[in-house]
């Protein structure tokens, strides 16, 4: 399993309601910042699934 | 805070109280307008959002007070012509409750550790030593040779020395400290001290017991407690005395794969500590529980099931509010 960021929903984080909320809130690593982007790491996660909950742009699905 | 407020005949007011809100989204599930929206609990409660954990849209709210009514946490005031509808007897009544019998209390302060939302304040004043334990002690100046071991070595730092060139001493005895122990006398070089426990000889008939009492105060404020148990659950002495807002149980999904230590989502939302992570899964503590139901919104899997059997608010007179109100319940 794994998730999909949806590009035109996401956006940079600098422009994200929640700062880059996702990545705060997942404490497996699986969610980096790299140049104002959101970067996943599928090897790390966990499919907890808080990412696609607390996302403010619903950005984040399941595939 | 927050208030919404509108003048006709009457004048209705609604406050959001938020240090009484624990983010269980009960009025947004009820409110007949939906103009309650909550918010992200978990990130707010982990400090990553800066916002409340409800919004009150204004142009939505009808101004009804049934949020107000039916919030178990007094998080939302609703009051006509400034009078709180609580006081008023068309409106509904909470009958959970918690009290703390003052005359069975010894003031251990478990319940104040225990509390999840510091609601308890237990103050105490312990008898002086001297009333808990009696005996003569003194010592003799001739004898005295000023080394000071008794001082060194008293475990009740009730003796000072002084001493100077000439190696005179001034010592001094706090009877107020000493615990007549007798140690003082054990070692002194000079057998220099007289000392004897009076407890040990004549037992507990020396002391008057009512100079041995424990008295205190403990104070359980009404506008914080969430009614969730912890004092009933850890008071040694049966004291603290709870009904709690809802009853029923807390369940897991028969499929719920809980994600344990990677989420945790629950256990930072519950405001009753009622939820720990063991052995990488959920494990709520029912007897803490106030099914309020915060956990259930947090959890990402919808892996937590909240089952109230009933519900204690009483004199629901308005059928649409009873229509609606049965909808938190089975």
């Amino acid at each position: 399993m794994s998730i999909i960021i949806d590009d035109e929903k996401c956006g940079k984080i600098s422009n994200c309601p929640g700062e880059g909320l996702c990545i705060k809130l997942c404490e497996k690593g699986a969610l980096k910042e790299e140049n104002d982007e959101i970067v996943f790491f599928p090897e790390n996660c966990d499919d907890c699934d808080l990412c696609i909950q607390n996302c403010p742009n619903q950005a984040i699905s399941k595939e | 805070m927050s208030t919404v407020e509108r003048n006709g005949d009457q004048i209705r007011s609604l406050n959001y109280l938020t240090e009484n809100c624990v983010g269980c989204g009960i009025c947004s599930d009820i409110c007949p307008t939906t103009a309650i929206k909550l918010n992200p609990i978990l990130p707010i409660a982990r400090g990553l959002l800066k916002m409340d954990y409800i919004n009150i849209n204004e142009d939505d709210c009808a101004l009804c007070g049934l949020c107000a009514s039916a919030c178990p946490f007094s998080a939302l005031e609703f009051a006509i012509n400034d009078k709180n509808i609580k006081y008023m007897e068309e409106y509904p009544k909470w009958t959970h409750n918690s009290s703390i019998d003052d005359d069975t209390c010894i003031y251990c302060g478990a319940c104040e550790i225990a509390c999840p939302r510091d609601a308890i304040n237990v103050a105490r004043t312990l008898p002086q030593r001297k009333d808990l334990v009696t005996g003569e002690i003194s010592i003799e100046d001739e004898k005295c040779i000023s080394c000071g071991i008794c001082e060194e070595i008293c475990p009740a730092e009730a003796i000072t020395t002084k001493r100077d060139q000439k190696q005179i001493s001034d010592i001094k005895v706090d009877e107020n400290k000493c615990v007549y122990c007798l140690i003082c006398k054990r070692i002194c070089p000079a057998d220099a001290i007289k000392a004897v426990c009076r407890i040990c000889s004549y037992g507990e008939q020396d002391l008057d017991p009512k100079d041995t009492e424990i008295t205190g105060n403990i104070i359980l404020s009404e506008y914080s407690c969430i009614n969730c148990g912890w004092c009933q659950e850890v008071c040694p002495v049966d004291a603290a005395e709870i009904t709690k807002p809802f009853e029923g149980e807390i369940v897991f999904q028969e499929d719920f794969e809980c994600k344990g230590e990677t989420c945790h989502a629950c256990e930072d939302v519950c405001p009753c500590n009622a939820i720990k992570i063991e052995d990488n899964k959920s494990v709520v503590n029912s007897k803490v529980c106030v099914l309020c139901g915060a956990c259930a919104k947090a959890c990402p899997q919808n892996g937590i099931i909240i089952n109230r059997y009933k519900m204690n608010l009483e004199n629901i007179r308005s059928k649409s509010w009873q229509r609606i109100l049965s909808g938190l319940v089975e």
